[in-house]
């Protein structure tokens, strides 16, 4: 009798089972069609939607253009408008957007580990507040960032004034105190200062990176294109730089003379500088290669007065930047001083918190947008833990501050609400929500606003109240659409201030150098560790370490050979009875005695991406010497582990200066322009009667930011493969920089070269395909056709650039790394590009996209296609312009000139397959007295 | 030694043999058939729809223009569906309680969308552009075919491949001037073999490079 039901099941589950093959074998599947209730004003089914906003890093506003698909953001672009966009990006603009869909992003208030409401956090929050109005205050805490938004700071303003005894403390693991310090010392108060690079022909780079990452990346970026644009028709001098500084950066990569220099012989640099402009105190004796390398500096920076430049790291100590103050007032050097971009005062250091946290001194504890449980010393999860204190979390994720906290509120994405920043010049800028907040969450000025008694406060009254307070009301209407429109508040960045005479600093004794020196700098994916459950960043190769998925204690290949360590091998690093226990990469150009970490990693509750990754420096770190650490002991553990690479580190036997040619600028002078000149060829030379597309790339700018990538990967719904699949030497980048070291290991000369798809004339990959799903098409672009590929990789086999991508999983199709497969990441895609299945080769398609919607658009209007009306991802990110994407057959195109340049050269040309992809050779502007001095 | 095998079995095995033979031929022709059947390319199949709408009666009868509801068919790929909005313009004034019209009322009244099957469905690595096309001659009738006359819409072309670079490859015959795009009746005049190459011209076509794969697969 008991059989009777399950046999029925079993029919009904295989007629289920029939039913379901019959129709997914033959029939296409049912989709529907939704539209609006009521359709908001200018959408346009299909057509996106562009909104200027601003995106923060640090606390600085980065002005942006977000473009919106029927209300989903889908892709970053820079604001042109914006002076620290300048209309590109950088890496952590681009990758904005996959945060906003990131599925560990904290979804509910709670309290301790439940699950609470809003409610239930005001009706807890109320009885106290209504305490503080008896006390003033007194025991209530606010932990902030650094704030620039000027609705916040007014708002904490009125908090202030409410709560009279109220105590606001900052905290940003990468600050700028040094700096600060620096000319506090200086100058007698706190100014800010900017350098210019597109106004300085000579620069030394002390310990500085103002081409590495960080909210002023991009300026730099294109200050320093100003005068690296070398040019046949436009013979103004190159600049040329100097580099002094401990471990390799982006700016040392692109220095003329780089010194590998521990932080000490840094500091006594600047002295010796100093003490050669007048400053009547002692030179330090310097090594000799020192000393060449700063004759030669001071010779050239003192031949360009007004156009010579000295930067200095935050990571020197305020002394050195003082000493840089007053050497750029001799030189009269481009910098421009304005009072600090902030607070009018800053706001209490933490460590006053966790000493009032330990002496129980703190009732309640707001944090608002700061994570010191993970990267602040040790002292603060102790001293919140034993406090007993009401604290309250208000953050985008449940990360370590969360976890200690006793009340948890989720913070919305910078994308799906109101707001206002500041710029590191001082230039306002709006941020206005692409997309409605995805879960139950708000922003800080409704927090704020709880704290001032009012619950049901928005982003977007206070927004607009704090800047209607500065305007006329009957104009306000029309420059707040204005503003929205642009994205930048005109005319807003602070004014210039001339700063007093700089005084020397009294310099502190040398201290005794140590055997081995820890520092720490920013990392360039993750930054202060906030980026780390971002897949983006965190599978994006670092600039010249080319490390994925992980940090490394970088060491000199002298230190590492002294103590016979190699990539991988884990050592224990101790400092001050702290001790991390981190992998080894040797780094060619690491000053020796120095070992360097970067911030950023070892997240405990970062989520499913960023938790567990690399070593957290940030338990090395001490508060009063936050970068340069003496005194690190370093011993082998014996352990190994797999570091992640996505570009293999071998040696070129001299191929190297084949692949990535340089040219001194006065050979460059020397030369002729001339159009490309291509080996013979047995293959038929296509003939084009239409558009012919093709990219210059200048290597001579890229300073290997990695915008571009992840432009490209954001753009074209690249997928993430994940650390185990990059073990395996499988990566899904369509365009990845190359980076080169042209010098001995002491002096590696780094060259970067990013490498898309050659989209060759002559494509080795086509006549391999059997099925032709690697083909041309009449406008020069080699296209791959998803729907005809079989997966046989004879193209990927056959391509010499290795620019070929093949799907061995479905990396966007069902078999996703970690939770890249959780549906909001679909809102994501591009749905003008194809999300590619398993089994599916796929490579650089030259934004074909982008090609084709100005083709559909110019033919909708029966006119051409404009010379610079495409622009393609990778293109329109360049912070330093050094990627040009044109059509050759226009006679307006500036592709036709670059390939002229005498400096243009086809990668592996000699193959003869006529890449449409070309490169201008990297230009160097060595100091001649330098060279023959042995540098 | 008794005979094994009765007579007719020499007519069973060849039987055998050819019916093998037409099973295998058949089922080969059967599977490259198959794709061109309706039943693959839902040609001329009904798909029913939350509410009865006919365009025989709203464009036949009433002389309601294509782009009233489609309205972004000339400035994105997608031509649009009217939200409930468009509907309710006239119906908020005649057929107000029509039973028919009670999905498109509740739609409103609970701000809820009104889900509509797709018709014409092409792969997910086609893309297609509708205003591109009727911006340069081609038809609304030359894919969707009378719609004027239908009740319910049915997808009347096959969309296959094969079907769209028939007129990728010489797009001469279908084309029209910009005035007659939206015209349900039209037929190629029968002088079409002049015109053609002269709205060619005219639209700046250059059909040598509309099969390039790139045009619609990205």
């Amino acid at each position: 009798m008991t059989d009777a039901p399950s046999l029925t099941r079993r029919q009904a589950a295989l007629g289920l089972l029939a039913s379901a093959v019959s129709l997914s074998a033959c029939g296409k599947p049912a989709e529907e069609i939704v539209p609006y209730v009521e359709q908001p004003e200018r959408i346009v089914p299909g057509v996106p939607l562009r909104f200027a906003t601003s995106l923060a890093l640090n606390g600085y506003g980065r002005g942006v253009i977000v473009s919106s698909i029927e209300g989903r953001p889908t892709k970053v672009e820079g604001n042109a408008g914006h002076p620290a966009s300048l209309g590109s990006t950088d890496a952590f603009a681009e990758a904005a957007v996959l945060s906003l869909y990131d599925p560990d992003r904290s979804r509910a208030v709670r309290e301790g580990t439940r699950i609470a409401s809003w409610d239930g956090f005001l009706t807890a929050l109320r009885p106290r507040l209504r305490r503080f109005e008896a006390t003033g205050g007194e025991g209530l805490r606010l932990l902030t960032g650094h704030v620039t938004s000027p609705t916040l700071l007014r708002l904490m303003g009125q908090v202030q004034a409410r709560y009279p005894a109220m105590r606001w403390h900052g905290y940003e693991p990468i600050g700028d105190s040094n700096a600060r310090a620096g000319a506090v010392l200086a100058f007698g108060r706190p100014l800010a200062s900017l350098a210019q690079l597109d106004r300085a022909v000579v620069v030394l780079a002390l310990d500085a990176d103002p081409l590495g990452p960080g909210p002023d990346q991009i300026r730099h970026a294109r200050g320093f294109a100003a005068h690296r644009t070398a040019r046949w028709e436009n013979k103004a001098a190159l600049s040329r730089f100097y580099a002094a500084e401990p471990v390799l950066t982006a700016t040392g990569a692109k220095a003329d003379h780089r010194l590998a220099a521990t932080p000490t012989l840094v500091r006594d640099l600047a002295i010796a500088l100093a003490s050669r402009l007048g400053s009547g105190r002692p030179a330090p004796v310097l090594p000799p290669e020192a000393q060449r390398f700063l004759d030669a500096a001071a010779a050239d920076l003192q031949s360009r007065p007004g156009e010579a430049l000295v930067l200095v790291g935050e990571w020197q100590p305020p002394e050195v930047h003082a000493l840089a103050h007053w050497i750029n007032a001799r030189l009269g050097a481009p910098v421009e001083h304005i009072e600090p971009v902030g607070p009018a005062e800053p706001p209490a250091p933490l460590d006053a918190l966790i000493e009032a946290l330990a002496a129980k001194q703190v009732d309640t504890l707001v944090v608002l947008g700061a994570n010191p449980a993970y990267d602040a010393s040790a002292g603060f999860a102790q001293a919140l833990g034993g406090s007993g204190a009401f604290s309250v979390h208000f953050g985008p994720y449940h990360d370590e501050t969360a976890a200690l906290c006793r009340w948890h509120l989720p913070e919305s994405h910078p994308l799906e609400d109101w707001g206002d920043l500041r710029a590191t010049d001082g230039t306002a800028s709006l941020a206005q929500p692409l997309i409605l907040p995805l879960y139950n969450t708000r922003s800080a000025p409704w927090l704020l606003g709880a704290l001032l008694g009012t619950d049901e406060a928005t982003a977007h009254a206070a927004v607009r109240d704090t800047w209607a307070a500065q305007r006329p009301p009957e104009t306000f209407e029309a420059w707040w659409r204005q503003v929205l429109h642009d994205g930048v508040v005109a005319d807003s960045a602070a004014p210039r201030v001339t700063p007093p005479p700089s005084a020397l600093p009294d310099l502190a004794p040398p201290v005794a150098p140590a055997e081995l020196t820890l520092v720490l700098r920013p990392d360039p994916s993750v930054w202060d560790g906030c980026f780390a459950n971002n897949a983006w960043l965190q599978e994006c190769p670092k600039p010249l370490t080319r490390q994925v998925w992980g940090n490394a204690a970088m060491l000199s290949p002298e230190d590492a050979r002294r103590r016979k360590l190699s990539n991988g091998d884990v050592v224990r690093l101790a400092l001050g009875g702290r001790q991390i226990d981190a992998p080894v990469l040797v780094r060619p150009g690491t000053a020796p005695g120095v070992v360097a970490l970067t911030l950023g990693y070892g997240r405990r509750r970062a989520g499913a991406i960023g938790d567990g990754l690399g070593a957290d420096a940030y338990a090395l770190r001490s508060p009063d010497a936050p970068w340069i650490m003496a005194g690190l002991t370093m011993e082998g553990t014996g352990g190994r582990t797999n570091l992640l690479f996505e570009q293999p580190d071998r040696r070129l036997e001299g191929e190297a200066r084949a692949l990535f040619p340089t040219v001194r600028a006065d050979e460059l002078a020397r030369g002729e322009s001339r159009p490309p000149v291509w080996p013979p060829s047995l293959n038929p030379d296509r003939v084009s009667d239409t558009h012919a597309w093709a990219m210059v790339i200048d290597t001579s700018l890229c300073i290997g930011c990695n915008a571009c990538v992840i432009a490209c990967q954001s753009e074209n719904n690249v997928p993430v493969v994940g650390p185990d699949e990059v073990a395996r030497g499988r990566e899904m980048h369509w365009l990845r920089i190359d980076t080169y070291d042209l010098g001995p290991p002491e002096d590696p000369r780094p060259g970067f070269q990013p490498v898309p798809c050659m989209h060759c004339e002559h494509a080795p990959c086509e006549p391999v395909c059997p099925v032709e799903a690697s083909i041309h098409d009449a406008e020069g672009l080699n296209v791959q056709v998803y729907n005809r590929c079989i997966g046989t990789r004879f193209c990927q086999a056959n391509c010499p650039y290795k620019v070929r991508r093949f799907n061995w999983f479905g990396y966007a199709d069902g078999q996703e790394y970690a939770n890249q497969g959780a549906p909001v990441l679909a809102a994501q895609r591009n749905p003008e590009v194809t999300v590619r299945a398993r089994g599916v080769m796929e490579k650089c398609t030259y934004c074909t996209q982008r090609i084709s919607a100005a083709r559909r658009s110019a033919e909708r209007e029966g006119r051409e296609i404009g010379a610079r009306e495409v622009v393609t991802a990778c293109q329109s990110a360049c912070p330093s312009q050094a990627i040009t994407f044109g059509d050759l057959k226009h006679p307006d195109s500036p592709i036709t000139a670059l390939r002229r340049e005498p400096q243009h050269y086809a990668l592996l040309g000699h193959l003869g397959t006529r890449p449409r992809t070309t490169y201008l050779a990297a230009v160097r502007n060595p100091n001649p007295a330098a060279e023959e001095g042995g540098s | 030694m008794a005979q094994i095998f009765p007579r007719y079995a020499n007519t069973l095995a060849r039987a055998v043999l050819l019916g093998a033979a037409v099973l295998l031929v058949g089922g080969l022709g059967l599977l490259i058939a198959m794709p061109y059947t309706s039943h693959a390319t839902r040609q001329d199949i009904v798909i029913e729809q939350p509410i009865q709408f006919s365009h025989e009666h709203h464009v036949g009868g009433l002389g309601v223009a294509c782009r009233y509801c489609h309205t972004s068919v000339e400035q994105s790929r997608f031509a649009g569906i009217p939200p409930t909005h468009t509907c309710m313009t006239c119906h908020s004034q005649i057929w107000t309680n029509a039973a028919i019209l009670a999905p498109v009322r509740r739609s409103l009244a609970e701000n809820a969308p009104i889900h509509w099957q797709r018709v014409h469905v092409l792969p997910d690595y086609v893309f297609f552009d509708h205003s591109v096309h009727v911006t340069n001659g081609v038809g609304c009738s030359t894919c969707h075919g009378a719609i004027d006359t239908m009740p319910q819409v049915r997808q009347v072309a096959p969309l296959t491949m094969g079907w769209c670079l028939d007129c990728h490859r010489n797009p001469a015959p279908n084309l029209r001037p910009a005035s007659e795009i939206y015209d349900m009746d039209w037929k190629p005049p029968a002088d079409q073999a002049e015109r053609g190459p002269a709205l060619l011209a005219h639209y700046g076509i250059k059909p040598e490079h509309l099969t390039d794969c790139s045009r619609c697969h990205r």
